[in-house]
């Protein structure tokens, strides 16, 4: 029984992971292309679990549907931001970025109180109700659980396929290192940028659906507290690095369940907090982040 | 097939470069040479539009074409395709890329790096096949420089612009880079170099301008400055 909810646990941490490594990749990538911290990145998952609930719940609309319309909308979302908010601040220093970004924030959230609402909204189950059913009956994986960490394992490794093979994919890495000498190769900066800030919020719509699939209640700061430790868990693998994100999500992910499990339940995300201080004092790249050394 | 004329470039409020004129003709290996901070990189960075001049006009005509090139009021990535390159200072090689991604990034503009590319690249500096797999950051000086040569040449450049492509080189590395500058050219590229080393810079040149302070003081023959009085006093030790 103690090793049965212990195998539990570890399943719902690994899917609450998946969830953390997902936002997290969107925020590696963005980080590590336009070497700024979009914490827009959480509340672009508030828009995307909104779109898929009304296109299901209001609409009566197919799941595939509303995923589909979330990942649309989300992506169209970021390259307007991009656009809008970050791109005319390119040359300026990385403070006016960083305050630009958390403004961009409170935006997203006041535009969803304003109009949905700040009435909770519960998400619809739509990956079902059901499981799969392991050790004769006793522990019951659900649907959600299966769906959730099986596609963050395909973005992950879609995404490290993505920039290590295609011309768009080295593109982005040449510019994550150098945009002058990325530009002299003919390479368009501001393109590419906009490319990564598409992704990210593509997955960040995913990320919205999968939330939302595990953890029903949807407000407009629902994005945020994820976003934040998305964010954590980016640093915690090593920024800028894409299965770094994905190990430091899945690790907060498990460590935060763990907690709420076996320790305190209040005190679960002070625990989460702690253990990424003490990664960072021991190894300040995170668990893998490279230094970059230079050759002169 | 590059004319600058009269360009000024300012970093906020410091006059940088000042009423800079010089032209490279085809077939040409022209040398910028001056001291550290006489103004030769920021000159090539504005040529590329990485920085924008004030006032002056930069034009770019290759002699095959009837076309003639704005270049102040093009987007530097525009550049490669239009056949010109740029090494530049410090090589600038994508550290955490392989050796063979770093040239398929040199090949760009063209889509895929072609193998034909490929082979004459590594024909011409053979190390770079040797490690084409390894990860540019563990390259030595010198292969770095080749390098950053190489992944330019992936695009077939009408004018290949060298950025001290001597710093921090051994004096046998130099010898080795400046004959390799000298092969490039007579297989057909126009070569425009900026070299703080003015003696090795003045052997090859056909023509030079000398840059102090961000003006051109002295222009001619690349043999005629070197055996100039001026040019041996306070450029090449006596």
């Amino acid at each position: 029984m103690v090793f049965l909810s212990f195998i539990n646990n570890l399943i719902n941490g690994v899917s609450l992971g998946s969830v953390y490594a997902i936002i997290a990749l969107g925020y590696t990538m963005v980080y590590g292309i336009a070497k700024m911290l979009n914490f827009a990145h959480g509340d672009i998952i508030m828009v995307g679990a909104y779109v898929c609930f009304f296109m299901v719940s209001s609409f009566g609309l197919n799941p595939v549907f509303g995923i589909l319309s979330a990942i649309l909308v989300c992506t169209v979302l970021g390259i307007l931001i991009e656009q809008l908010a970050y791109k005319p601040l390119r040359q300026a220093n990385s403070l006016a970025v960083l305050i630009t970004a958390i403004g961009v924030s409170y935006f997203l959230q006041n535009a969803a109180q304003l109009m949905w609402t700040s009435n909770p909204r519960i998400f619809p189950a739509i990956f079902g109700n059901g499981g799969l059913q392991l050790a004769g009956g006793q522990l019951m994986v659900p649907y959600k659980t299966l769906v959730t960490i099986g596609v963050c394992v395909i973005i992950m490794v879609g995404l490290i396929l993505f920039t290590g093979k295609t011309r768009t994919g080295k593109a982005m890495r040449a510019c994550s290192e150098d945009k002058e000498a990325a530009q002299l190769m003919g390479i368009n900066v501001n393109r590419t940028i906009s490319i990564t800030f598409a992704i990210g919020s593509a997955l960040a719509a995913v990320a919205g659906v999968l939330l939302c699939a595990s953890y029903p209640k949807l407000i407009p700061t629902t994005g945020s507290m994820p976003g934040i430790k998305a964010f954590t868990a980016a640093v915690f693998g090593g920024i800028g690095s894409i299965p770094g994100a994905f190990l430091g999500g899945i690790l907060l992910g498990v460590i935060e369940i763990f907690s709420s499990a076996y320790l305190s339940t209040e005190l679960a995300n002070a625990i989460v907090f702690l253990v990424l201080i003490v990664v960072l004092l021991v190894k300040p790249t995170g668990l893998l982040g490279k230094r970059t050394s230079e050759k002169v | 097939m590059l004319k600058v004329e009269g360009i000024n470039v300012y970093y906020d409020k410091i006059h940088a470069i000042k009423d800079v004129s010089f032209q490279v003709k085809e077939g040409e290996i022209v040398a910028l040479i001056g001291a550290n901070g006489a103004g030769k990189t920021t000159t090539l960075h504005t040529v590329t539009g990485l920085i924008r001049p004030k006032s002056g006009a930069i034009t770019y005509f290759p002699e095959r074409e009837a076309n003639l090139y704005d270049l102040t009021k093009m987007p530097p990535h525009k550049m490669v395709e239009m056949g010109l390159a740029h090494v530049p200072e410090g090589r600038r090689i994508f550290l955490q890329m392989t050796v063979l991604e770093n040239l398929e990034m040199g090949a760009f503009c063209k889509g895929k790096a072609t193998k034909e590319d490929l082979d004459r690249v590594f024909a011409r500096f053979p190390r770079l096949q040797e490690r084409k797999k390894q990860v540019a950051g563990t390259l030595s000086g010198g292969e770095q420089q080749m390098l950053a040569m190489g992944r330019a040449l992936m695009s077939h450049p009408k004018l290949l612009m060298l950025d001290e492509p001597s710093m921090g080189l051994s004096p046998i590395l130099v010898e080795q880079i400046f004959d390799i500058i000298v092969e490039l050219h007579r297989s057909g590229t126009t070569i425009l170099l900026v070299e703080q080393n003015a003696e090795m810079a003045l052997q090859i040149a056909d023509r030079a301008y000398v840059l102090e302070s961000g003006r051109v003081v002295m222009e001619g023959v690349g043999s005629e400055l070197a055996a100039s009085e001026e040019i041996r006093k306070a450029y090449l030790g006596g």
